[in-house]
């Protein structure tokens, strides 16, 4: 298992190496120039003057020096500043946005899946039952509703509608991130709590329109999964056994059947971390997605490449411990 | 009695909400756009963001501003400059060229938020930091000739070689006189100086680039600011920045300028409120936990939107305010492209012949209720440089098939025109692209379509994203029939208007501006459009500091135009602004403060019923639903 770890963990150098090469040059071949929009609004601007310019942004060099230049810098560990922001791209990136991502789709991920296990167990024991047709409905619903939909319904519903016409009904936010920081914590000007309880209420509504697909998925998943184990013959023989049925279902049945899951899971975390840009959107969240998405339409270079190579290596990293934990939960797997 | 009970509650919600802004004498602000940088960056070097500048004209005050008559006045300098006064000189310096040599005077009142007055050294630091060797400005061509002449502690003279009209119109925007808190930023700037000394600005210029901009963050982010690393000189200064969140900013005591009645009677505390969808921002305004919004905030459409006009009376006014952001269709005049050729769109009859065919007042009324009204040139009507009396394209198809028959267009069997060019038959057949995504362009498009197909012209649309048409291998490129027919999108139209978008050669700087491979594809001229008259009457028109004889030019140069058309005028873009009733002096116009944003005059900015004394109508500069 050590020596199959090593020599996976091995592999990822060239693998990194070329989605760095494939994520470079696709920013730098999309149309346009970072410095096209400053030129749009200044026709007095001379060429040499918009030489100078793109020279002092290191634009004027052909795009594989570029690129050498980047990795030789990044190899040690400085990953340039960003252009829009004025400030190092690693500290953007990962002090600035991922823990805010973290904290939404992480939340996200863990409510989808403290719901869909027990939901999905529930919906699959009770087969065919009017609790297990209704759970199968509204996992369709959320299956199939648009995330951006559902948001906009949600802040419309718990921001305007229901305050307007239910005396005392509180207004959820409109989004964004509460106005308080952590210095206001660190200075006593708020209490620790007052600081959670305002976190803890901006996050509602994004964190229930992200987690919906996926809880709505999982619970499909679990059920099913739980179903094919409940059909296999060692369940049979437990049950011949004399074990009682609870015993059957979460020692016997639930540990098998949630070996898929932890696929699932292992493969979704580096989603999490790559945020999710459209409920970023819709709530006005700074987290990941939407640094991600404004770097490309920016084209503020260091901060995509930052980012999307954090992705790539921890997608990486998470296909590898999948199979890892898929060895630890299924004791039929064995890597040498 | 339920339901009495009910509206009761709901009543007096409906009364809290109406009164959050006065109450607290606040004013909160919504966004939709964060700034990246605030204070620090005052040479825009890292952020010219549109937001930026509107929040900035909080913290800092011009020697000049700009009024929402697009009349400059004085705030930190003590008079504008005329050449009545005497503070304003014009010389002929050789070869067409002019100097110009402007004497100001700093207020004696005028002083930083910590108390330190402000004095000619914050001048000399702005224009030190300015022209350092590969400072990457945004606006070079002004850095290079500009010159600053420091006579005592109040007093300067900036000198301009050679010299435009616009140099005279100071404020924050256009030529900027600028000044930096010296004695806040100096120091850290002298280390920034003795590390660059041995740098090369060819050889090192992304070093030093790294430099100047490590300077200015150290000034501008939200934890430097925060921690109260910036002073400020306008009326009011940054008490707090919650990234994702807001700004909020409060009175700065050391503002020498009172409004009326004292400045207790007008607003304390002033928020921005950041939330970037505008779909989000519109639920926030119609929840009323925004008393008005920034220049960057709802979009037209949303202005209009059902769920907010149902809402407005009594709580909101809907203003639209016509803004200097031209749409417009330019077209392909290149010959050397056939398709050009056979459509003859060097000529200028079946430009006018298109113009006619296309219903834009049935556009401006069915798309906009007649909100955004149409245009006739590309000068906005709120630019003192404006002619109003240019020949006119009203919707005629009658006339727009008399023009195309004139040119041998004849209607084929399949209804589309058709004529013979050297021995072939070509079809009235055109491209037209515009920037997919942008709902409001793709509808006007359709529209047109369905009006060009009317007199027998067929549309062949070819959209792709901004980035795509916007980037220089397209835009730039008609001469190389990259796009070969008309091309819709927007301009800004600015108060300090050059021409440069349709001169074939600026005759002062001999810059040639139309794109082609020759000149590397520089230049906005992007349709390829000669008219030596109007070259001529623009360049001289920049040189003219005599107002009346400047107008005179460019009226010329407006007629040739609008009988040329090198490109299609549509309307102006306004921009809505949904304001809390009773909120007076918060008032944009197309040039307010130099950008057109709201906040050119925020220290007048209040609550009528806090005794806050109206000076601005927005009415005055703006269309409304009502």
């Amino acid at each position: 298992m050590f020596a199959y770890t090593v020599r996976r963990l091995l592999q990822m150098i060239p693998l990194l190496f070329a989605a760095s090469v494939v994520i470079y040059a696709l920013l730098a071949l999309q149309p346009g120039d970072p410095l096209d929009e400053l030129r749009r609004q200044n026709p007095r601007m001379t060429a040499e003057q918009f030489e100078a310019l793109k020279r002092a942004y290191g634009l004027d060099q052909p795009l594989h020096i570029r690129y050498f230049k980047w990795l030789n810098r990044a190899l040690r560990g400085d990953l340039g500043y960003s252009r829009t922001y004025g400030i190092p791209a690693a500290e953007y990136v990962f002090v600035q946005r991922l823990p805010k991502t973290l904290i939404l789709s992480g939340l996200a991920l863990t409510l989808a899946l403290v719901v869909a296990i027990p939901v999905g167990v529930f919906s699959a024991v009770r087969q065919y039952s009017l609790a297990d047709y209704a759970i199968t409905f509204l996992s369709f619903v959320g299956f199939s509703m648009p995330v951006f939909f559902l948001g906009i319904l949600l802040l419309y519903l718990f921001a305007i509608v229901l305050p307007e016409s239910i005396p005392g009904f509180p207004r959820f936010p409109t989004g964004g991130v509460p106005g308080v920081l952590w210095e206001d914590v660190r200075a006593g000007a708020v209490s620790l709590w007052e600081f959670l309880g305002q976190w803890a209420w901006h996050l509602v509504l994004p964190v229930l329109t992200l987690s919906a697909l996926q809880m709505a998925e999982w619970t499909r998943f679990m059920r099913a999964s739980l179903l094919e184990v409940l059909s296999q013959d060692y369940i049979r023989t437990a049950r011949a056994k004399g074990l009682a049925e609870r015993v059957v279902l979460y020692k016997h049945a639930l540990r098998n059947a949630l070996i898929p899951i932890v696929t699932l899971v292992g493969l979704a975390i580096p989603g999490v971390l790559g945020g999710a840009t459209i409920t970023e959107t819709i709530f006005s969240y700074p987290g990941m997605g939407r640094a991600i998405f404004d770097a490309l339409v920016e084209k503020d270079y260091n901060v995509a490449m930052a980012a999307l190579a954090f992705l790539a290596l921890m997608t990486a990293l998470f296909n590898l411990l999948a199979d890892l934990a898929y060895a630890v939960v299924d004791p039929r797997i064995r890597y040498s | 009695m339920r339901n009495l009970g009910k509206l009761a509650v709901l009543g007096i919600t409906a009364l809290g909400l109406a009164l959050a802004g006065p109450q607290d004498n606040s004013l909160v602000i919504g966004a939709s756009q964060e700034p990246r940088v605030l204070a620090g960056d005052f040479l825009n070097v890292i952020s010219n963001q549109a937001i930026k500048s509107e929040i900035e004209q909080y913290l800092f005050a011009p020697l000049i501003g700009f009024d929402a008559n697009s009349q400059n006045f004085p705030v930190l300098a003590t008079e504008v400059p005329t050449l009545e006064n005497g503070r304003l000189r014009v010389r002929d310096i050789g070869g067409g060229k002019k100097r110009l040599e402007m004497d100001l005077t700093i207020r004696p009142d005028a002083r930083w938020s910590d108390g330190k007055p402000i004095t000619t050294e914050d001048v000399a630091f702005y224009y030190e930091v300015g022209k350092a060797k590969g400072m990457p400005v945004p606006n070079p061509d002004y850095w290079e000739r500009v010159q600053l002449r420091v006579r005592d502690a109040r007093n300067f003279t900036v000198i301009f070689e050679p010299a435009y009209y616009y140099d005279t119109y100071g404020g924050p925007y256009g030529s900027p006189i600028g000044y930096a808190p010296k004695h806040i930023m100096g120091p850290e700037w002298e280390k920034v100086k003795a590390a660059a000394r041995n740098l090369d600005p060819q050889k090192d210029a992304e070093r030093l680039n790294e430099l100047y901009r490590n300077f200015f963050i150290k000034f501008s982010t939200p934890q430097a600011l925060n921690r109260g690393a910036m002073v400020y000189s306008g009326p009011f200064m940054l008490r707090r920045w919650v990234p994702g969140n807001s700004v909020e900013m409060v009175r700065n005591p050391n503002f020498p300028i009172k409004p009326e009645g004292g400045e207790s009677k007008y607003v304390q505390k002033v928020v921005y409120r950041f939330i970037q969808n505008t779909n989000s921002l519109l639920v926030a305004v119609i929840g009323g936990s925004i008393d008005a919004p920034s220049s960057v905030s709802l979009t037209f459409d949303q202005g209009r939107s059902p769920q907010l006009v149902r809402r407005a009376p009594g709580r909101f006014d809907i203003w639209f305010v016509p803004g200097a952001i031209w749409e417009h269709i330019d077209v392909n005049k290149f010959e050397n492209c056939q398709v050009v050729k056979d459509l003859g769109l060097n000529d200028k009859r079946p430009r006018q012949a298109i113009l006619h065919a296309l219903n834009r007042e049935g556009l401006v009324k069915a798309f906009f209720d007649g909100l955004q009204p149409v245009a006739h040139t590309w000068i906005a009507p709120v630019n003192p440089l404006f002619n109003p009396n240019v020949r006119k394209y009203e919707f005629n198809p009658k006339k727009a098939e008399a023009l195309l028959a004139e040119m041998g267009w004849r209607k084929g069997p399949d209804g589309i025109l058709q004529r013979t060019v050297g021995g072939r038959t070509v079809r009235f057949e055109i491209e037209f692209v515009t920037t997919a995504g942008n709902a409001i362009r793709e509808r006007t498009q359709q529209f047109f379509a369905e009006d060009l197909k009317k007199i027998g012209i067929a549309v062949k649309i070819n959209n792709a994203p901004s980035a795509v048409v916007f980037a220089d291998d397209f835009t730039q490129r008609a001469s190389e029939c990259k796009w070969t027919g008309m091309f819709m999108f927007a301009w800004v139209s600015t108060l300090a208007e050059d021409g440069s978008l349709f001169q074939y050669k600026n005759l002062n700087t001999g810059a040639i501006l139309v794109p082609t491979k020759e000149n590397n594809y520089q230049g906005q001229n992007i349709g390829g459009w000669r008219n030596d008259e109007f070259d001529r009457l623009t360049s001289q028109a920049v040189l003219e500091f005599d107002e009346n004889r400047r107008k005179q030019l460019f009226a010329r140069a407006q007629e040739i135009w609008a009988e040329e058309l090198p490109a299609l005028p549509l309307y102006f873009r306004a921009n809505p602004y949904v304001v809390r009733q009773g909120l007076v002096n918060y008032v944009s116009s197309a040039y307010s403060g130099g950008y057109g944003y709201p906040g050119w005059n925020a220290w007048e900015i209040g609550w009528a019923s806090r005794g806050a004394v109206k000076k601005w109508d927005q009415a005055k500069y703006a269309l409304s639903t009502r």
